[in-house]
């Protein structure tokens, strides 16, 4: 059960070689940008192609080149959250969110659609257009769109990056919530030490191109693998902080 | 960055290209020729004997259907001679003081024939035969402005074929254009003079050539225009054409030389 | 007499002109499609051969289409054994010459077009779980409308006004295959002055008309 992912690619002189695996819970994809996250989110979809290797969402083979498996986007059952949310500017909210919903009768279709504004607390900006919605808004819509279908994975990069930090919380916050009401496989990317102390089951740290820890945020933060890791999770300053900003921190030794 | 030496040799240069141009474009009597298009091997080879002869002058040909050339001449082409297929062109000219007086004259016959394509396998042997399923597109010269265009109307007049035929028409805009069809089969027959048919001997084959009494006389006539610069060069193409070196080229084609003032 | 050739022709060229346009609209798009987000051999040469007719002169295209659809043309001469009908001198090879000439336009506008859409857009389509087809459909040609909005308007215009390949294909034959631009040549060129004159005011008008209706449309529709 969960998502295993054994892939490697070489492009334009940078060589990606990532390996792990997780079950129903909340990764976070950790390190600076560049490190080869967003790739590795891109081939988990289907987006790109890598040289080799394999990916398995619960039991089943989305990907495999020793046996020539590589199905589209659209036969893998991912929700999928871009950085620049990507919602289609000359839809309305509903039919952004409706467009997700491929595959279902009409009935059901417009169920769903009105089970996720509500959830996500869209009622009264159904009409709206994407430019006339708040960013908080558009985040939701996004989400609401990549969740309709109730996909068997969740993929986010980056959505909060370009969020002001209370949108952000707040956003964070729905995320944990969206955790709790989906119990499925969610990737989340970020190269923000905070957002990942705070929102992940389980960081997987990536350098280079290359996986060079995974573990719990407390394996992670307290026992960092190597001094890149180190480094890049500055753990006494900034874990301090975090235990002063942030409110519900497990305490550490 | 252009720079202002640069500038001005550009400027000078073209200046004096120009004028150079325009130097060039005024020989001593180069004369232009309108004529039917029909006059088109005969006269190219006239002018090649004018050249010759007169070794200042040149001779620059304009070639197309009658009407064309003479509503160009109402338009105030510079033009020094003009040779029609029909008296009605000229005549129009004359009309409208184009014409210089007393250098008018008729200088040879034709005939029309009805020629086919001469891969083609439709039975024909008369006008009336035009008529026939078989024929689906019949090629002929534009009533308006070509001359053979307007003989052909007569001929299918006579025959009493115009209502049954008109459907198959198309038309063309000079009499080499009907041929052109023709040989490349793109229609089923055609009506041109008997001289475009001998041009093409091998493309095309000759039904019938159309009596004499099926259309109006088929006479060339020729004169200079009014407002030419180079009268005596244009006489003395006149002179040439209707000459026996003239005539004997024009009979080569097969045109068929008279003599005979207005 | 001149009622009829106006009337006629009038009615003709915008026939033309129409038919030609939603061809124009179809081959267009694909051809744009294609060009802009598929990598295929040749397809250079297909972008050349799309794009000539823009650069040569009527007249050369005209001839061209003589020799592929002449009776005794590549495809001409087949289609005449086959069915004993030939393009040439219809009116059929009137909306052919407006079609060639005109493609270019569409292909060139809606290729840019298309190229502009954000392509995280397109990405996102495919991860909601849809068709390449459905998402050119619903998402490429919806935010290329601009684009293809101003092709078709140039598209129908060439088509409109094409006069070298189409004298030379369908001729210029009153009441069959003489659209406006033909039967304003004719008359002028055989002096019938008030009829050209009477012709060339209509055609500028009816042009004047179509472009005031198009701008009202697009901007309806952007």
């Amino acid at each position: 059960m969960g998502l295993t992912i054994k892939i490697n690619k070489k492009m334009n002189g940078f060589r990606l070689d990532a390996e792990w695996e997780i079950g129903n819970e909340l990764a976070v994809l950790f390190g600076y940008s560049g490190a080869g996250k967003s790739l590795t989110l891109q081939m988990i979809t289907g987006l790109m192609k890598p040289d080799d290797g394999t990916i398995r969402l619960n039991e089943k083979t989305l990907f495999d080149s020793a046996c020539n498996i590589d199905l589209l986007p659209r036969e893998r059952s991912f929700g999928y959250v871009f950085q620049d949310l990507a919602l289609f500017p000359h839809m309305s909210v509903w039919e952004n969110i409706v467009y997700g919903a491929h595959g279902l009768s009409k009935t059901e279709r417009k169920h769903q659609a009105e089970d996720m504004i509500d959830r996500f607390k869209l009622v009264g900006s159904v009409n709206k257009y994407p430019s006339e919605i708040s960013g908080g808004q558009k985040q939701r819509v996004a989400l609401a769109r990549a969740l309709i279908r109730r996909p068997d994975a969740l993929l986010l990069d980056e959505p909060f990056s370009a969020l002001d930090n209370p949108l952000r919380i707040e956003m964070q916050q729905l995320l944990k919530e969206i955790r709790r009401e989906f119990p499925i496989p969610i990737v989340f990317v970020t190269h923000d030490v905070l957002e990942a102390h705070e929102l992940a089951d389980r960081i997987i740290v990536y350098a280079n191109g290359s996986v060079i820890q995974s573990g719990t945020p407390i394996e992670v933060f307290t026992k960092p693998a190597t001094s890149e890791v180190d480094i890049l999770v500055n753990t006494r300053s900034r874990l301090r902080q975090a235990v002063e900003t942030l409110p519900c921190t497990t305490v550490l030794p | 960055m252009i720079n202002k030496t640069g500038l001005l040799v550009f400027i000078s240069l073209f200046t004096a290209f120009i004028a150079a141009g325009t130097a060039i474009a005024e020989p001593t009597g180069e004369i232009t020729v309108s004529a039917a298009i029909s006059l088109k091997n005969a006269f190219e080879e006239i002018g090649r004997l004018y050249e010759t002869q007169n070794t200042s002058g040149k001779v620059v040909f304009n070639f197309g259907a009658s009407g064309d050339l003479m509503a160009q001449i109402k338009g105030g082409a510079p033009v020094d001679v003009f040779a029609s297929a029909a008296r009605k062109d000229m005549d129009e000219l004359d009309a409208e003081g184009f014409v210089v007086k007393d250098t008018r004259m008729n200088f040879v016959a034709n005939s029309v024939v009805l020629i086919v394509p001469s891969s083609s396998t439709v039975a024909l042997t008369s006008f009336e035969d035009l008529q026939k399923a078989e024929v689906k597109k019949i090629a002929v010269g534009n009533p308006k402005t070509v001359p053979v265009g307007r003989y052909s109307d007569e001929i299918f007049q006579y025959y009493r074929i115009s209502d049954m035929i008109k459907n198959k028409l198309v038309f063309a805009e000079n009499v080499r254009q009907v041929l052109d069809y023709v040989v490349r089969n793109e229609v089923d027959a055609g009506v041109v003079y008997s001289t475009d048919a001998m041009v093409k001997q091998q493309e095309v084959k000759v039904v019938l050539t159309a009596p004499e009494a099926s259309h109006k006389p088929i006479i060339y006539p020729i004169a200079v225009v009014r407002g030419t610069k180079y009268e005596t060069a244009a006489k003395a193409f006149i002179s040439l054409v209707t000459s026996d070196e003239g005539r004997k080229i024009l009979s080569k084609y097969g045109f068929r030389p008279i003599v005979q003032a207005k | 007499m001149a009622d009829d050739t106006l009337l006629f022709s009038l009615k003709l060229s915008l026939q033309v002109a129409a038919i030609a346009t939603v061809f124009v609209m179809v081959v267009g798009l694909s051809a744009a499609y294609l060009l802009s987000r598929k990598n295929f051999p040749g397809k250079e040469l297909l972008d050349i051969l799309l794009t000539l007719p823009l650069v040569l002169p009527p007249t050369v295209t005209g001839y061209y289409l003589i020799v592929l659809f002449g009776r005794n043309g590549l495809f001409g001469r087949h289609l005449y054994a086959w069915t004993g009908w030939s393009i040439m001198f219809t009116w059929y090879a009137a909306v052919l010459a407006s079609f060639v000439v005109a493609l270019p336009l569409m292909v060139k506008t809606a290729r840019a077009a298309i190229e502009s859409v954000d392509e995280n857009l397109i990405r996102a389509s495919y991860t909601l779980g849809h068709s390449e087809y459905w998402t050119a459909l619903k998402v490429i040609l919806p935010l290329a409308k601009k684009g293809i909005i101003a092709g078709t308007i140039l598209s129908f215009a060439r088509a409109m006004g094409e006069f070298g390949a189409t004298l030379m294909i369908a001729g210029n034959i009153p009441g069959r295959t003489n659209t406006m631009p033909l039967a304003i040549y004719s008359a002028a060129g055989s002096g019938d002055r008030s009829q050209a004159t009477v012709m060339v005011i209509v055609f500028t008008l009816i042009s004047g008309l179509f472009l005031y209706i198009a701008n009202k449309l697009s901007r309806r529709i952007l």
